[in-house]
């Protein structure tokens, strides 16, 4: 147990690290002076000079380096260029949004995926399997903002029932509830977008991983015993096959946060990925790299998350045997 | 004789447009044709289809069947020679019979004519004040319009006749009346370069890194796999935006991008053949013969690993493609290439919403998703060619 929650937090600093690295580095091979990708020529003396003081700009580079790793570390992400306002005020109030759509669309498309999959097993050749087999290879080619533009064509301009663009509908409602449901209509079609997009891959995952172990003998000794299929399939079946499903939930996660980069820019939500493409397109390069930053934060966050749930699955690790993969 | 798969056929006629249809277009993909946001030609309800005639030494007379509202524009272009000293004009005539000169001609030798509807000159010559549209003078109502040349016939030469429709081509046009049909042929090009050069490197390096990484073992194998496992859990979309927004939006600087963050998979892959390969007792035999480290990779691991890779190359084109698109979706690539993400990010950011554009849409969409069912397809069928425990039952 201790040894498999070692190797998992060490996989996520390691993880941490390399992701403020590449921030670090990144922002400091470009051409010109490295000062200038912190401190915009346009800020006041004073600033500049607050800066550099703070940044350690005139300090050897690994010096530089850990001051970086401490501010990073405690949110003292700099100045946006364009705003001349602190980062983090700016990202604050965008994370909630991600948060929602990256939690909403993972939880709906894998309950959704893992769903059709065991229906899928359980009747082998009939309308739920070529479903699944079909939404599945439509979702490996078919790019996700493709989709979401003829959805948002489909249902915010021909039946206009979702709104086109944003969070929230300006002006924002007056009492709370109406904003709860102001900010669910608009999380509908980009949350909804990334279920269609996504449950098909986890459909077909399960559905093979449910074809084989259902074929196990432990399976044939359940209905030997007479137990009531529904058990069988949910208590027997997918509770062994439940570990390597919640692997691919580790496996997709990177790609989930890509494409929610995607999905923020396709229907201009007040995301973390809308931020990071709007500060790269403006050169400013504090906001793309706390951007980036947060992404990366958040991958691992939900990755250590997924790791959690491994271990409640597995008993070989509840138990504490070494885990084998 | 075997057919071959749908996929390699498709692949080659794909390849055969994106090198033969750029040639075949008349003018260039970034020219002006129609109005902005034209719906296609059998789409586009009350709209009128672009028209163009010609008038030559041969018919000088041509009749105008105009059944719409008068159209945007009206130009009118060519040379007329005349062998002698002749007195001519140019004249267009309304269903109600109203007549108006549009040129006149006096002298012998060459008559230019370059008219546009547009111009200052063109209306002064007609009467009407500079802010006025001139279609709407020549064309009051519906009905039969006819051009003629009068005076005696020139030697040589001809007139052209362009009036731009409401609607336009097998695919409309743009934001900025480009004809949409030309720009998706075009964007193939770049689909297919960037697809298939990022992953060519992608795969050099997965099999350079999967090879060493697998056959030295060790110390070295377990640092490869901890940088894989790492540069797999972090999401790559935004990576691949820092860079080309730093580096730039370059063509080469996109594969280059894309080909160092996709190997990933293919070194997996690769080093588990070798690793397993390099237990096994042939390659201890030739071990034992003296066979030396470089000369058993490079004669029968690499061999070996090559059909593994070769599907890992098709099967690779497809990320890469999408990540393409994906990167010019967001605008991130050269504004100058016509690229199929590059128009959909244009119809995303330029109102075809609010047009309700859907021909900006869904070709290049389309486009992309077939071509990456194709190179699924190709790699599948090479991974059975190369595996044939995968042959036969199709379904897994």
């Amino acid at each position: 147990m201790r040894s498999y929650w070692s190797r998992r937090a060490l996989g996520a600093v390691a993880v941490l690290l390399l992701v403020i690295a590449a921030n670090f580095f990144l922002f400091r091979i470009m051409p010109g002076d490295a000062v200038s990708t912190i401190v915009d020529p346009r800020f006041s003396p004073e600033a500049k000079e607050r800066l550099r003081e703070l940044f350690g700009l005139d300090l050897p580079l690994y010096r530089q380096f850990l001051i970086y790793v401490r501010r990073m570390l405690t949110f003292d992400l700099g100045i946006s260029f364009l705003s001349q306002r602190p980062v983090w005020e700016e990202l604050k109030s965008r994370i909630p949004n991600t948060v929602a759509l990256l939690g909403s669309a993972l939880l709906l498309s894998s309950a959704l995926g893992t769903w059709l999959g065991v229906k899928a097993a359980r009747r082998r050749g009939g309308l739920t399997e070529k479903l699944v087999l079909v939404s599945g290879s439509v979702s490996f080619s078919f790019p996700s903002f493709f989709v979401q533009l003829v959805l948002l064509l489909l249902f915010a301009y021909t039946f206009p029932v979702f709104p086109l663009r944003g969070s929230v509908s300006i002006p924002l409602p007056e009492s709370a509830f109406a904003r709860a449901l102001d900010y669910l209509w608009h999380l509908l079609l980009p949350a909804g977008s990334l279920v269609i997009l996504g449950f098909g891959s986890w459909a077909i995952y399960v559905r093979n991983l449910m074809v084989k172990t259902l074929g196990e003998d432990f399976i044939l000794l359940a209905r030997a015993k007479g137990l009531p299929e529904g058990r069988i399939l949910w208590n027997h079946a997918f509770r062994s096959a439940l570990p390597p499903v919640l692997t691919i939930f580790l496996l997709a996660l990177p790609g989930i946060v890509s494409g929610a980069v995607i999905t923020e820019t396709v229907f201009s939500l007040h995301g973390v990925g809308k931020y990071l493409l709007d500060s790269i397109m403006g050169h400013d390069y504090p906001a793309a790299g706390a951007a980036f930053y947060i992404l990366g934060l958040l991958t691992i966050v939900s990755n250590l998350a997924a790791d959690a749930a491994y271990a409640l699955a597995d008993p070989r690790i509840r138990v504490g045997r070494r885990i084998q993969r | 004789m075997k057919i071959p798969r749908w996929s390699f056929i498709t692949f080659f006629l794909i390849l055969a447009v994106a090198v033969i249809g750029p040639m075949s277009l008349s003018k260039g993909p970034q020219e002006t044709v129609a109005k902005p946001f034209a719906p296609p030609v059998w789409s586009g309800g009350d709209a009128p289809p672009p028209f163009s005639g010609n008038l030559s030494p041969a018919s000088k007379e041509m009749t105008i069947e105009w059944d719409w509202d008068a159209p945007e524009n009206l130009t009118l272009r060519g040379q007329l020679a005349y062998d002698k000293e002749v007195t001519a004009r140019l004249v267009w005539t309304t269903p109600e019979g109203s007549k108006y000169t549009l040129s006149s001609f006096q002298g012998s030798g060459v008559w230019s004519i370059d008219l546009d509807a547009r111009d200052m000159t063109f209306k002064t010559a007609l009467g009407i004040p500079p802010f006025a549209g001139a279609t709407s003078l020549l064309f009051p109502s519906r009905g039969l319009h006819v051009l003629s040349l009068e005076g005696p016939s020139p030697s040589e030469g001809s007139l052209e006749l362009v009036l731009p429709g409401g609607r336009w081509g097998l695919l409309g046009t743009d934001q900025r009346g480009r004809d949409v049909l030309s720009l998706f042929i075009v964007g193939i090009r770049v689909s297919l370069l960037v697809g298939i050069s990022a992953t060519l490197i992608a795969s050099l390096l997965g099999l350079s890194i999967g090879l060493a990484s697998g056959y030295l073992g060790g110390v070295a194998d377990n640092l490869i796999m901890r940088v894989v496992d790492v540069l797999l859990s972090i999401p790559i979309l935004p990576i691949l935006m820092v860079l080309v927004g730093i580096w730039g939006k370059g063509l080469w600087q996109l594969v280059l991008i894309l080909g160092l963050f996709s190997w990933m998979g293919t070194a997996r892959t690769v080093r588990s053949l070798a690793l397993s390969l390099r237990e096994s007792c042939y390659v201890e035999n030739l071990r034992s013969i003296g066979a030396g480290s470089w000369y058993i990779l490079y004669r029968h691991l690499l061999p070996e690993a090559m059909p593994v890779v070769l599907a890992a190359v098709s099967l690779g084109v497809p990320g890469a493609i999408l990540a393409e698109a994906g990167l010019s979706f967001l605008g991130l690539s050269d504004p100058r290439i016509i690229s199929w993400g590059r128009m959909l990010h244009e119809a995303h950011g330029f109102g075809a919403f609010t047009a309700g554009a859907w021909w900006l849409i869904i070709p290049p969409g389309l486009g992309i998703s077939i071509i990456c069912l194709v190179f699924l397809d190709m790699g599948r069928s090479i991974e059975e060619m190369a595996d044939p425990r995968l042959r036969g039952g199709g379904k897994s």
